[in-house]
Parts: C-alpha cells; structure tokens; sequence
C-alpha cells in the first residue's frame, strides 16, 4: 500500500479521526468523478453521435442535426445496413465490391508489420543514442530528427519515385519499407532509456554483460512504458495514414482502411452511412488495443481511504 | 553541457552545408534518369508472346460505384466488337477519390508511372495538354464521328483545335425543387426554360419557402442551396459574375480571349454587383445558410437546389425510385441565361505501352454503344447526340427535357484557360470570403489579379 | 570498416584500436534506422531542395535553373508571410494548451479505477477517429445557425457567434478542435514519464511534509522533464505542419484567416504547378523547425539525472 506513492491526492493525516477521513475521502471521491464527467461529456458526446450515425439509415443522418433534441443522437429508425454494406455483406455492398473487412485486414497487417520492425530497430536505434559510445552522437540525432521537419506533401512523390525505382509500388512493401524506422519512436526512446539508472547497466557490463544483454536484461524491462506507448502511437500512425497509401498503391486489394473510407466519397454524391460505419470499424479496434494495453503505462495508484 | 550544445550547433551548421550541396547532385531523382523504361516481367511476356496474350490496360478513374460498374459493362461488351479481335485487353482500375484525382494524376505523371487511360475532367483538359500529360487523339475520329458529340463537348476536349479525348457524359446545372415545399408556399416554377425566373424573381420563391419556427431565428427550412455538396466552386457559383453580363461583353466571356487575363473580365462593375447580390443572398435576406450544411436538400431542409440531374440518382437511393417530389426549373439569371457544362473525358497517356488497345477501348466507350451502357449505370446527361435524342426521359415534353433545351441554348462552358485549377482556387477563397461578409469589389479586384498572376506561366498557350 | 580494405597487417592493427572497435560496434546498433533514413526521407528531401532551384512542376517537369530565385520569391509574396503567421499563431496557442491539458489529464487519471480507465480511453479515441469525420462533426457543432455550441450559447441569452466563418475566430475554432483531437496522444506519453518515475521519490517528500504541488513542483515536473521537452518538441513539430483539418474545414479561409503554411504549401504543388516554390517553402519549414527544435531541447534539456 504504502509503496504505492501519492501522486494526485493527500494522504490522510494519520492523526485525523475516522470521520474527518471519511469526508476528506469522500470529498475527494466527488471531485474526481464530477470532473471526470465533464471530460467524459465532452469526449463522448461527438463520438457517440458518430457511433449512433452509424446505427441510422442514412438519410437521417443529417436530418436531426437541429434542433437539438434526443432525436439528434438516437436513431428513428436502428439499422445495421452501413456495416452491412461496407463489408460486402448486404446485395448493394456486395455489387459495388466493397470489402472493408479485407481493408482492415490489410491496415492490420502492415501496421503490425511496421510496429515490430520498429520494436527491433528503434530500441537498437535507441540504445545507441542514449548509451552508446560514438563521436558526433549529437549531430547524428539531429540528422534523425531532422527528417521529421519537413511537409510531407513535399517528400511524398520524391519518395514515391524511390519506391518506383525500388519496385516497390502497388505492394505491401510500399506500406511497409518506407516506415520500419520512425525517427518519432527514436527520439522518444532516447528519453525513455534516458531515465533508466545508468548503474543498472554498469553493474551488467561488470557482470560480463555484452550490448545486446544489456539491452535485453536491462533496457528493454525498465523501458516497458516508453516501448508499449511508441508502439501503440506508431501503430495507429500508421493505421490512419492516408495519402501515402492512395498515392503508392492502386489496387483495390491492398487498400487501407483510410483509403476505403475516403472512396466513399464520389464527386456527386457522400456515402455518409458508409463513412460513418467505416470511421466505427476503423477506429474501434484501436481503442480496444489501448485498453488492453494500459496496464503497461499507466501508473496505477490505489484510491486510499477507498473501501471496494 | 555548453560543449556540448557548441558540438550541436556545429553539427547543425555542417548538416546544414552538406544538405545544400548534396541536393544540387540528388539529380539522380529526376524521373528521367531514376525510372528508364522499366519493363516488368508481365509487360516482357506480352511483348514475346505479340498479341494473344493479355494486355492489361492501367486505368486511373475516380471513385464511383456506378460508374465503375460501367467501365466493366463496357468492357464486356468491347471483348464482343470486331469478332472478338480484342478479348485479350483487361483493365486494372485504380480508382480514387474525387478531390485526390488530380494530385494523385501529377504524382503517377512526375513518377514515370506506366498508366494507360485516365479519366479527366473536362476543365483539366487544357491543363493536361498544356502539359503533353495526354496524348491528342484527333486524328483518331472522323468529322462525322465528332459530330455525334455536342458541340460544348468538342470545345472542352480541344486544345488548340485538337480533340485531345472523347466525352462521357455532359452535364448543365438548373434549378432543383421540393414540390411538396413549393406547393406549400403556392409557388408555381416556370416548366419552359423561355419562361426562366430572374434572379429577382427567383429570390421571392427562396424568401416564401424560407421557414422559420415562430420565436426563432434560424430557419428550419433553407429556400435555396446553390452547388452540390458543400463547396463553392466554379461550376456552379461562377454563374453568377457571368450570368450578369450581356452575350459576349468581358463579364459574360468571363477571361480574355487569351485565355490568361482575369483584370478587366473577373472584376468588372456588373461581376461585383453579382457577387453583391450572392453576398446578400447569405447575409442579407439569409436565404440560404452561411456556413454549407451536409445534404440540405436530400435531408428536405432547403426547397431549392442549384444542381446537374445526377442528383436524381442520389435522391433515388436515399428515398427508393421516383419516391422524392422533385421538380425542376431553368436557372435564375440576371441579364443572361447561362448553365456551365462539362464533365469527363477519356484520356490516353502518353506513357502507354498499349496504345493501340486502349485507343479501341475509348473508341468503343465513346460511341453510341458505348455511351448507352454508361448512360444505363451513371444516369447522367449523355454527350452522345443520337443517344440523348432517343431517351425517353429527355424526349420534349418529359421530365427532363429541360435539361437538355438547357444545355443546347443556355449551356456554355467553363473558361477554357489552362490555368482553370489555379483560377479556381482563387475564386472559391474570393467566395468564401464574400460569404463571410468581406468587401465584396475589394475581393474581386484582389481575385482577379491574383489569378492572373497565377495563370501568366500560360502566357501564349493558345 | 575500412580495416578490411587495409592491405597490411601492422597498419591495420595501429588504426584498429580497441576504440575503434568499439565505436564500430556501436554504430552496428544504428545501422538499419540511418539505411532507412537515407532511402526513404533523405533521398526525398535532398530531392525536394533540389527542386527548389529549378523551374518545377510535377507535370511539367524541371525548367529552367532559377538558382535561389524561389527563396527571394517567398519574401515578397504576402500570403507565405501570412501563413507563417498564422502557423505561428496556431502552434503558440495549442502546443501549450494540449500539453498543459493533457499534464492535468495524466495526473488525474492515472489512478486504477474502472471509471479513470473509461475517461483515458474516451480520451484517446479522437487520435484514432478520421480526422475528416472529426471534422465534419465539429463543423456541425461550430455551424453559426444550427451548432450545438450556439444552441449552448443561445440558451443562456448571449447572441449567436460565427466560427468558421469569422476571421477572427476561424483559427481558434481549429485550434480547440485539434486540442481535443489531439490531447490524447500527448497525455499517453506522459503517463508513461509518469509511470517511470520510482515511487520512492514521493515517499520520501511525504515524510518531508511535502504538499501535492511541492511535490508536482519539485519531484513530478523534474523528473518529468526529458519526457516532457519530447513531447512540447514532437508536437511543435507535428503542429507546424498542420494539414487536414484547415484543408476539409475552412480551405484556408476566411480571409486566409486559416492558410497554414502547409496548405499554402499544397496549393502550390499540387493545384498551382509551382512544386519548385512549394518545395522552397517546405526547405525553410525545415530550417525554422531546425531552429526551433533545437531552441527547445536546449531550454528543456534534462539537468537531472539520477
């Protein structure tokens, strides 16, 4: 208990009586959740508006904007006819070919693709700024960083002429290679690692320790919250990128899910149920994958004076 | 610590040294040198193989179901022509959306890609040729062949006399109803296009079907939008400045005859009181809402719409077939009657390996045969004369028949200059600004010389 | 390396010391990231500056040799001094909102409770939600006669106000809806500082008498700090070159009210046929965010280890 370190609220005055504990806490207890409601209110109401679009048939999505009332976020109608259409499951989906499950798929494995290289080459990238012995260390992470600081839209069809000449285009490939090193996870882990008690490592190099089992025994296990947190913000840079994959690939079988999302939008007409669908299915696994993930890097801190 | 940051700064300054002169030798991105002609393991094959074997043409097409559904319909039917002499040509679409078409066209043509056909739209098309991003295919049709196309049609599709692809469809903008509001407000829409409202006319209709909830401000019900979807291009809202000029004065024409002056045509005193009263109608008898709501009129939140037939399509998928009350009127003017045409073409590129296949699949696509399957599908105003002569919906008389009479005598096209996406975005910055409430003869004037700024690098294209 | 190509023995063994040796191993570690680096974004943009001193067009092609000719362009041309401005104005006002929120959302909320975890995730689902459905939602909220946020402001008395199509407003409109966005992203990376930082610390502030702020002052934000310079340097980064949001919300305007650099920049790419003088403009972008990344490391920099 005693372990767990006060981070946000008092500890109770050891002296104080067991009433005054009681109301501090109780106080305490209001605060947190009245403010964690407003957040909650703002965070959710645009989203379950969009979830909620999703569920309508898609002439109402707009027709109940205003004025507001409860119509604006419950359906009139529930249908489930948007994610039937957009993964090919419903006859108009399917004479249109759409396949957003295929999109998914595809997004899936290119951002997983790219999460595990860059596990491997940035941690490696990593350690060698922060612990490392080498001249011109300084200049070399300037060099990284500094491919972060100019507009994509202006490297964007240089690097598709690379790909082109790699023959990379309209493959997986084009997703992939361009990304398995991100001088964004890099520079972050620099900072992790950069927190890590240098004796740790001392003391394993004593031991007869290489640079590989230093990495592995002791970066790698103290750096767990800076790795799952780059690792899950590369995943989902990857999983929303969009105009490197309508621009590097053309096939309809390699398509992201951003990609497919946008298709919906033709120069007469907005598909906006199958937008909204869309945006439901892309954005959900995500969120799934950050709270399964949270243990790894929130610090949990146990409500004290908290009885269940 | 200091030392440190020196060595940073140092590194800073060398990087910065190294990158400039490094750049003057990155030469070797130049795609002329970084792709030579790349012959793929497919493309070898064919070759080697001569004719039988497959040839798939590269198609790069924007995103639209129907239409897709149309190039495989026509597809199908091109295997069946000249006995099967062409079965071995396929298509890969590369489809994409609609405001990422041309970007997506630069990065394929600055990238060496090996494309083969490319839907472009007809305001480009002069952009394109400028640029040899297509090749001409004039020579490739008849004088009698390019008769069966509108005239408007041959004149987006031209560069300098020469045809540079075949027509689609076409398309003309009118004025799009809510029967059930107008017969709510006992408004009866002219149904001749001789008998057109004027603008003056027309804004009493948009000030009657504008409702307003007793005690509120807002409307519940808009009387006008003008322009599909939520933006404010040409197409639609450059009407106004042309609409208020007489046949053939510099308001009307829109540009110089050289296709590069926009001082003294954009900006003159007729084009700002147009766009005066396009500010008015926002600001002043708020008519139509300020900031673009998402389908207005299909959700039945505004009366009338500015809009070409394929929004017929829309409001048969939304509603069910023939279920919305739709009726249709010719477009407001002020001292001329005008709609802007246009719409797609088929392009070749220049990049072809497959010249001769894809040159027959347009041919085809462009006929009457052709353009009846993608009239079937896409259901939009056909460019084909004998075509739109045999519909029954155009036939006088019919629902709409209109569109047609409007797009023979009223419809012009858009100002034929190869700088047509820079004057664009000049003008719908100039529009949103005016909207805003900004000074409507300041911005014109600004507009027009910023666009001609812009367009002087086609000094002499035509 | 080059010991290999050393054709004697005794001269290699003189170059290859044991230093040498280990700095080559070293470097084994960096390898695949700078091969990636050089390929895919220092081959791009050393050809991007290269443009920049030619006539380019990406369907046009390399014209003529202009030299540093775009460069003096841009000090003439009134709208880049306008979008830098603006630019300027956008990452001033959100990198220290968004940091400073999402500071107090990860203090807040880093607690083991299903309702904190509920918050954190509601929180996070913004950074992965498309940016244009985002968009389109927020312009609703923002719409001058319909909004929700009108309806809010109507309902207790005070008078309509335009957001996206007001001047002065259109920016901070973006800026608060790309708080909200992005507050998420940043507060992730600070829970994990958090998380890294020994419990030990607050232990013994405890002992010490230390109040909650003493202890934010003196324990949290010190120890906080590299973290925390990587987080204000990323997002003046990622904020400097804000694209999506002004490109489907306000295309810039009104009145360029909204013209961020970067959509200045796509403009003249890609619609304008001007990828020479867009390309000059990302290479000052560069140089700026150079300047300006390694201003703040330098103020931020770390002075505690332990």
């Amino acid at each position: 208990m005693l372990k767990r370190a006060v981070l946000v609220q008092h500890v109770p005055v050891p002296r104080a009586s067991s009433f005054t504990h009681w109301l501090q806490s109780a106080m305490q207890q209001t605060w947190f959740y009245t403010l964690g409601a407003v957040v909650l209110v703002i965070y959710v109401t645009p989203f379950l508006w969009m979830i909620l679009g999703s569920l309508r048939r898609e002439v109402e999505i707009f027709q109940y904007t205003y004025p507001l009332t409860w119509r604006t976020f419950v359906p009139v109608e529930w249908s489930l006819k948007n994610f039937l259409d957009v993964l090919g499951m419903s006859p108009e989906g399917n004479s249109f070919g759409l396949n957003f499950g295929r999109a998914l798929a595809n997004t899936a494995l290119v951002s997983a693709a790219v999460v595990a290289s860059s596990l491997v080459v940035n941690t490696m990238g990593a350690y060698f700024f922060a612990r490392l012995d080498f001249p011109r260390k300084g200049f070399l992470l300037l060099f990284v960083i500094a491919t972060m600081l100019i507009p994509f839209e202006a490297v964007m069809v240089p690097l598709y002429i690379v790909v082109r000449s790699l023959h990379l285009q309209d493959s997986y490939w084009a997703l992939i290679l361009p990304w398995y090193a991100s001088p964004f996870v890099i520079f972050a882990l620099v900072q992790f690692i950069g927190e890590i008690p240098k004796e740790l490592d001392e003391a394993a190099i004593i031991d007869g320790a290489s640079h590989v089992g230093v990495l592995r025994h002791v970066i790698i296990p103290n750096a767990v919250p800076g790795l799952v947190t780059t690792a899950l913000l590369e995943f989902q840079f990857i999983w929303n990128l969009f105009y490197w994959p309508l621009i590097a690939v053309g096939s309809k079988d390699l398509q992201t899910i951003q990609v497919a999302i946008a298709q919906q939008t033709t120069q007469t007409q907005v598909y906006w149920g199958r937008i909204f669908a869309g945006s439901v299915l892309a954005s959900v696994p995500v969120i799934l994958l950050f709270l399964l993930m949270q243990r790894y890097y929130v610090k949990g801190v146990v409500m004290s004076g908290l009885k269940g | 610590m200091d030392a440190m940051w020196a060595r940073i700064w140092a590194g800073f300054t060398v990087l910065l040294v190294v990158v400039l002169v490094a750049s003057l030798f990155a030469g070797a991105l130049t795609p002329a040198q970084a792709s030579p002609p790349q012959v793929s393991p497919a493309a070898s094959q064919s070759q080697v193989a001569q004719t039988k074997a497959k040839v798939v043409l590269k198609l790069l097409a924007i995103t639209d179901d129907a239409q897709i559904n149309a190039w495989k319909e026509i597809l199908d039917e091109f295997h069946k022509i000249d006995g099967g002499k062409w079965a071995y040509v396929d298509i890969a679409f590369e489809t994409v959306p609609f405001q990422d078409l041309f970007p997506k066209i630069e990065s394929a043509v600055a990238a060496g890609s090996d494309m083969d056909m490319v839907q472009s739209d007809g305001p480009d098309m002069k952009h394109y040729a400028f640029y040899r991003s297509l090749i001409p295919l004039d020579k490739f049709f008849t004088a009698d062949e390019k008769k069966q196309w509108l005239p408007q049609s041959i004149e987006e599709g031209s560069y300098r006399g020469v045809l540079y692809g075949p027509p689609m469809m076409q398309s003309c903008s009118l004025l799009m109803y809510n029967k059930q509001m107008t017969d709510a407000a006992g408004i009866k829409p002219p149904q001749t296009l001789g008998t057109s409202w004027t603008m003056a006319e027309a804004l009493k209709a948009w000030q009657k079907t504008t409702t307003r909830p007793s005690g509120s401000s807002v409307p519940s019900v808009w009387g006008l939008r003008w322009g599909q979807g939520t933006w404010v291009g040409d197409y639609e809202h450059g009407i106004f400045r042309r609409s208020n000029g007489a046949k053939g004065s510099p308001t009307y024409n829109g540009v110089g005859p050289d296709g590069i002056t926009f001082v003294g045509y954009m900006d003159t005193p007729e084009s700002i009181e147009a766009m005066q009263f396009y500010q008015d109608l926002h600001r002043k008898y708020k008519v139509t809402p300020i900031e673009a709501i998402p389908q207005i009129f299909e959700t039945r939140k505004s009366a009338f719409m500015v809009t070409p037939d394929n929004r017929i399509g829309e409001l048969n998928r939304l509603y069910g077939e023939g279920k919305f009350p739709w009726g249709v009127t010719g477009i407001p003017y002020f001292k001329s009657q005008l709609c802007h045409t246009g719409s797609w073409h088929y392009g070749i590129s220049p990049n072809t390996k497959h010249f001769d296949e894809a040159m027959a699949y347009v041919k085809f696509a462009s006929s009457d045969a052709g353009a009846r399957i993608w009239y079937k599908h896409v259901r939009q105003l056909p460019a084909n004369v004998a075509l739109l002569n045999t519909l029954p919906e155009y036939r006088p008389g019919a629902s709409q028949a209109i569109w047609v009479e409007a797009m023979t005598k009223v419809g012009v096209p858009r100002i034929q200059t190869p700088g047509y996406t820079e004057y664009q975005q000049v003008f719908a910055e100039v529009s949103l600004n005016i909207i805003a409430g900004a000074d409507v003869a300041e911005q014109m004037k600004a507009g027009a010389q910023r666009a001609q700024q812009l367009v002087a690098k086609y000094k002499g294209w035509k | 390396m080059s010991a290999v190509a050393a054709p004697a023995i005794p001269q290699a063994r003189r170059w290859w010391t044991t230093r040498r040796r280990s700095y080559a191993i070293a470097f084994l570690f960096i390898i695949p990231a700078l091969v990636n680096f050089a390929v895919f974004r220092y081959l791009p943009i050393l050809a991007a500056i290269r443009s920049s001193l030619w006539q380019y067009s990406l369907l046009g092609g390399y014209g003529q040799f202009i030299g540093l000719q775009a460069y003096a362009r841009m000090l003439q041309d009134p709208i880049f001094w306008k979008s830098l401005q603006v630019t300027t104005v956008y990452v001033a006002t959100k990198v220290p909102a968004q940091i400073a929120l999402s500071m107090g959302l990860a203090l807040f909320l880093a607690r083991e409770n299903r309702f904190a975890a509920f918050v954190r995730s509601a929180i996070f689902a913004p950074v992965v939600s498309s940016i244009v459905v985002v968009s389109v939602i927020w312009a609703l909220m923002y719409h001058v006669q319909l909004g929700l946020i009108n309806s809010i402001i109507t309902s207790v008395g005070l008078p309509r106000i335009a957001f996206l199509s007001n001047a002065d407003l259109a920016l901070t409109a973006i800026v608060i809806m790309m708080v909200w966005k992005e507050i998420g992203f940043s507060m992730i990376i600070l829970m994990a500082g958090l998380k890294g930082i020994p419990d030990m610390f607050y232990e013994a502030a405890r002992i010490d008498g230390a109040t909650r702020w003493q202890q934010f002052w003196s324990i949290t934000l010190p120890l906080l700090r590299r973290v925390l310079m990587f987080v204000v340097v990323t997002q003046t980064i990622f904020s400097f070159q804000v694209f999506v949001p002004v490109y489907t919300m306000t295309k810039g305007g009104p009145l360029d009210a909204t013209k961020v650099i970067v959509y200045y920049i796509y403009q003249h790419g890609f619609l304008f046929q001007d990828m020479g003088y867009a390309a000059a403009m990302s290479t000052l972008t560069l140089m700026i965010l150079l300047v300006v990344s390694a201003v703040q490391m330098r103020l931020l920099r770390s002075e505690v280890d332990y």
